[in-house]
């Protein structure tokens, strides 16, 4: 089922959460609304599943049928909410069947059937022996699974998912998104999630629709949404960054109005040599040993401008360095944005 | 910061520590004998009083010894007894058949109330809040007076409120169908509203009005609405939704409100001491232990405030039972957040 | 929270239904209070409230209320810090007997202190029952009798058919006003602020006036405002307890009763509706004290 946002607007009161954003997802796409707080993406995830209603003139399709007029209920969407809001007084197996019980009594799966589904939902999130557990009595992962469990028990046709992962701890969070991703390749529904970090998002989806004060910025695959960032801004919400203001010889531009130039830390390269003159002298004013990198910060000698740069432990190792050391740093893979640069 | 500093700031939040565990236990002792004082023996003076002359002679303010060969009383004495049980008895009646109608009006009340104030942002859901507190702040004797002015003599429309008549519910009884088409009848009859246990049941239901709504208004708004769009998003419906998912969050504060409604119901003096006229067959409970504290009948007053002195410590048991409960639920439930 | 007026069901009917309840129980009434007041003529009305006994009846009510409130405002206090800060054996017990006073009828309320503070009540006559407990306590030790008669008299304190003993309920039904008020807020309050003061050095006295205090003070006040609210309406209680003499002991609740007795509804109106303006006066003052205090502790 794909879904299509026409020319969605939320305004509260004075502050307009989204501003006529549009957008097309394919059937079976995972893909991730990502932004700032504040920037409407959970508004837009509510208005998706009707929890919310946009303001007068957008449209919500589904297949190209209009369900902006549908109410919750009917939408056939699976919605996991930040906080899972399971049902705290009812056993895991009972916060799963709710939704096959809600049914009307006509369509009513029969118990039997009812306790198949749960079980089979029950080994798709590997919670088999946790039936019957109350809420409570489950971590947080846990309950996302349940959660997670509840919402494609009435076989949705999209699955929409509020900051999944945002509230667990980081070792889970990254086991959890691994698992989600391997989900979603069985089960092939149509998905959309909110998050607010750019590596869950690059990790996860195969599309990500970058959101800012209410307009997606970008909407792309990670590779390309990650290379060839549209503005400043998607450039800079995906990772640290140098900015340079002046000339840099590296990139072979010509002087005067050169627009800024954008250089991540591991695109900068550093060397003890300068063999092909093209090298920047700069002197190491720190080293920050941070794991599988080193932070190393520069001085640029000709502008006295700090440059970041992030070494593999190799590197780092096969240099040797400390601070104090003079040596010579290169730019790869530099980004110019030729209008709108302000950020 | 340096060592010497870190020392300095010790050496002076000790003293007062160590000064506060003085003041800390006067304290204590002060709030103690207040407590007594203004709680614990008023409490304790009420049993006290109660069983000033034996248990069996607070036994017979209810249970008078009618067919007990109990010689040491007169006929005359027996016969008082008597008829002071069977007032208490009508009381005692009285007072369930209030609480029985108030109730389950203030609950189904409340439960609405409570709905529409925290489920949906609306203009003016302040003052609605507001007015739903307001009977707590008003004295209740201007609830029974208000209550006066519109059904009783002399009132706003005039004396319509005395004229109207109205059948006797408790006196429903079966007439069969022989000559009618419908077999029921009421034996008794009221004339006029002020003064009939018509205008005690208002007047009580003004009085006790807010307290199921109080209970639930602060749980609900703390809860939220996710779980409820949960389940109406698994396509439960509005009314499904209600029972299964809200009705189990909030019931232990409803099961609060409903028992504080009750207890209230049973203990109102003011509005329903207005509007009862002082007729005899009229009196609740509290209005059954004025007269006999007026007829200088202290050890049977007691006796009958025991009554609901009783209700009192139950609604306060069931109160920490409840917080027990919800403390647990949230601490749950924020344990669940982390 | 979610504004989710589209999507959960149920407003218009849930909406109308308070709406409807609240009008025939609650407004309709009071309306008839109004419309009861503008029937009377001005100089009815003047005429009712300028009676003596009407002044002094409430003065009573307000003047014993006042006082109340304030030593509510001190013990309240007293006992919320005792029961959040100070473990003691038995705080459990003690804190849900807060309570007790909302959940004992009036009436129940009103005949124990009229008994306690009576001459030969266990209060009233403390002095009395002391020193015979002692008398007898001395006698088993073979000492009989060492107080003379009434040398305790001075520890009786027969309130009952008093003023005090008005004021002496009017507490009871107002305490647990003030001490519900503070509690919350005596529990989200870190003892690491007072610690930061002591660490600046100010004494006990001095943290508690310009640390502790200012920032329970929203809270108090609403809770002081409450027990005095409660306590100008009260009826049950004081009836028992007072001597009801006209123009010396009687509160304005029975005044209003009185006025009804006599078949006077008017009077008792605009008695009525004098009390009522007050006790909307206090809600309006209490519902400004807590907007304050959240715009406060938003600013911080």
């Amino acid at each position: 089922m794909s879904i299509e946002v026409r020319q969605i607007s939320k305004s509260y009161g004075s502050f307009q959460a989204l501003n006529d954003v549009s957008l097309k997802v394919e059937s079976g796409e995972l893909v991730a609304l990502l932004g700032p707080s504040g920037s409407g993406k959970t508004t837009l995830l509510r208005i998706i599943a009707g929890i919310e209603a946009p303001d007068p003139g957008g449209k919500i399709l589904f297949d190209a049928a209009d369900v902006s007029a549908t109410a919750l209920g009917e939408r056939r969407i699976g919605f996991v909410f930040q906080h899972y809001a399971l049902f705290k007084h009812m056993s895991v197996f009972e916060n799963i069947a709710f939704g096959l019980r809600s049914k009307p009594w006509r369509q009513r799966p029969s118990n039997a059937a009812i306790k198949a589904k749960v079980e089979e939902l029950l080994a798709l999130v590997q919670l088999q022996n946790f039936a019957r557990r109350y809420p409570a009595q489950l971590s947080g992962g846990q309950r996302q699974r349940v959660a997670l469990a509840r919402a494609l028990a009435v076989e949705p046709q999209v699955l929409l998912l509020d900051e999944p992962f945002g509230a667990l701890d980081a070792t889970v969070r990254r086991e959890l998104r691994r698992w989600l991703r391997k989900l979603h390749e069985r089960i092939r529904v149509t998905t959309l999630f909110v998050t607010h970090d750019q590596e869950e998002a690059l990790e996860v989806a195969d599309r990500i629709a970058l959101m800012n004060l209410g307009k997606i910025e970008q909407f792309g695959p990670p590779e390309e949404v990650y290379e060839r960032p549209a503005n400043p801004f998607v450039y800079g919400f995906l990772g640290s960054y140098n900015l340079f203001h002046a000339r840099h010889d590296g990139a072979g531009r010509g002087q005067g109005e050169t627009p800024p130039t954008f250089v991540r830390p591991h695109d900068v390269e550093i060397s003890r040599d300068n063999a092909d003159g093209l090298g920047i002298a700069a002197k190491v004013t720190h080293v920050g040993f941070a794991g599988a990198a080193v932070n190393v910060e520069l001085l640029r000698l000709d502008d006295q401008q700090h440059v970041d740069a992030a070494l593999t432990i190799q590197t780092y190792r096969d240099l040797a360095l400390k601070a104090g050391d003079q040596v010579f740093m290169r730019l790869r893979n530099p980004h110019s944005f030729y209008e709108d640069y302000a950020i | 910061m340096s060592r010497a500093a870190t020392l300095q700031i010790r050496a002076a939040a000790a003293p007062p520590k160590a000064k506060r565990s003085a003041v800390g236990r006067l304290l204590v002792a002060a709030a103690v004998i207040f407590l007594t004082l203004f709680i614990v023996l008023p409490i304790a003076n009420v049993f006290t009083q109660a069983l000033s002359n034996g248990f069996a002679a607070y036994w017979q303010v209810f249970f008078p010894p009618a067919t007990d060969p109990a010689a040491h009383l007169t006929l005359f004495e027996k016969h008082q007894l008597a008829d002071q049980a069977a007032h208490t008895w009508s009381a005692i009646r009285m007072s369930c058949g209030i609480a029985a109608v108030v109730v389950p009006l203030n609950i189904v009340f409340g439960l609405v109330a409570a709905w529409a104030v925290t489920k949906f942002r609306f203009r003016g859901r302040v003052l609605l809040v507001t007015l739903i507190d307001l009977p707590f702040s008003i004295s209740p004797v201007i609830a029974g007076l208000v209550f006066v002015l519109w059904f009783g003599r002399g009132g706003i429309f005039g004396d319509w409120g005395t004229r109207i008549t109205w059948p006797d519910p408790a006196s429903l009884s079966w007439q069969g169908f022989s000559g009618h088409w419908w077999p029921f009848t009421f034996a008794n009859s009221y004339t006029g509203i002020i003064f009939t246990p018509l205008a005690m049941v208002i007047a009580t239901a003004f009085v006790t009005f807010p307290f199921v709504a109080r209970a639930l208004i602060p749980l609900m708004d703390s809860q939220g609405s996710d779980e409820e769009l949960a389940a109406l998003s698994l396509g439960a419906s509005g009314w499904r939704t209600f029972r299964t998912v809200t009705l189990a969050n909030i019931r232990w504060a409803l099961l609060y409100g409903a028992i504080l409604c009750t207890a209230r119901a049973f203990g109102e003096f003011g509005a329903v001491s207005v509007v009862s006229g002082h007729i005899d067959s009229n009196d609740t409970i509290p209005l059954r232990v004025e007269k006999l504290w007026d007829g200088y009948n202290m050890q049977a007053a007691f006796s009958v405030a025991t009554l609901l002195a009783l209700l009192a410590v139950a609604t306060l048991i069931i109160k920490a039972a409840v917080e027990f409960k919800t403390g647990h639920d949230e601490a749950a439930a924020s344990a669940a957040k982390e | 929270m979610a504004r989710a007026n589209r999507v959960i069901p149920g407003l218009p009917l849930t909406l109308g239904y308070t709406l409807f309840y609240l009008s025939l129980f609650v407004l309709l009434p009071l309306a008839g209070l109004v419309i009861k007041t503008t029937q009377l003529s001005p100089r009815e009305f003047y005429a009712t409230l300028a009676d003596p006994v009407v002044v002094a009846a409430f003065q009573l009510t307000f003047g014993a209320s006042a006082l109340a409130a304030a030593i509510n405002g001190v013990f309240g206090l007293t006992v919320a810090w005792v029961l959040v800060r100070e473990p003691f054996f038995g705080r459990r017990i003690f804190d849900a007997l807060i309570d007790f006073p909302f959940a004992l009828p009036t009436a129940v309320a009103g005949i124990t202190f009229s008994n306690l503070y009576l001459a030969d009540g266990w209060i009233g006559g403390f002095g009395e029952h002391a020193s015979a407990f002692l008398n007898r306590l001395a006698g088993q030790l073979g000492h009989p009798n060492p107080l003379p008669e009434g040398a305790l008299s001075w520890l009786d304190f027969p309130y009952s058919n008093t003023n005090v003993g008005i004021v002496i309920v009017l507490v009871f039904v107002g305490l647990p006003f003030v001490v519900r008020s503070l509690q919350p807020v005596l529990q989200d309050w870190d003892p690491e602020y007072e610690q930061a003061a002591y660490s600046l050095g100010a004494g006990g006295a001095t943290t508690f006036r310009r640390v502790i205090f200012p920032a329970l003070f929203p809270a108090w006040l609403s809770g002081v405002a409450l027990s005095f609210a409660r306590a100008i309406g009260e009826y049950g209680s004081v009836i028992f307890i007072a001597s009801n003499i006209p123009g010396k002991s009687q509160i304005v609740p029975l005044q209003i009763v009185i006025k009804l007795d006599e078949f006077e509804p008017a009077q008792a109106t605009a008695i009525g509706v004098v009390l009522l303006f007050f006790s909307l006066l206090i809600l309006l003052a209490i519902n400004g004290i807590e907007y304050w205090s959240r715009h406060r502790s938003q600013a911080v």
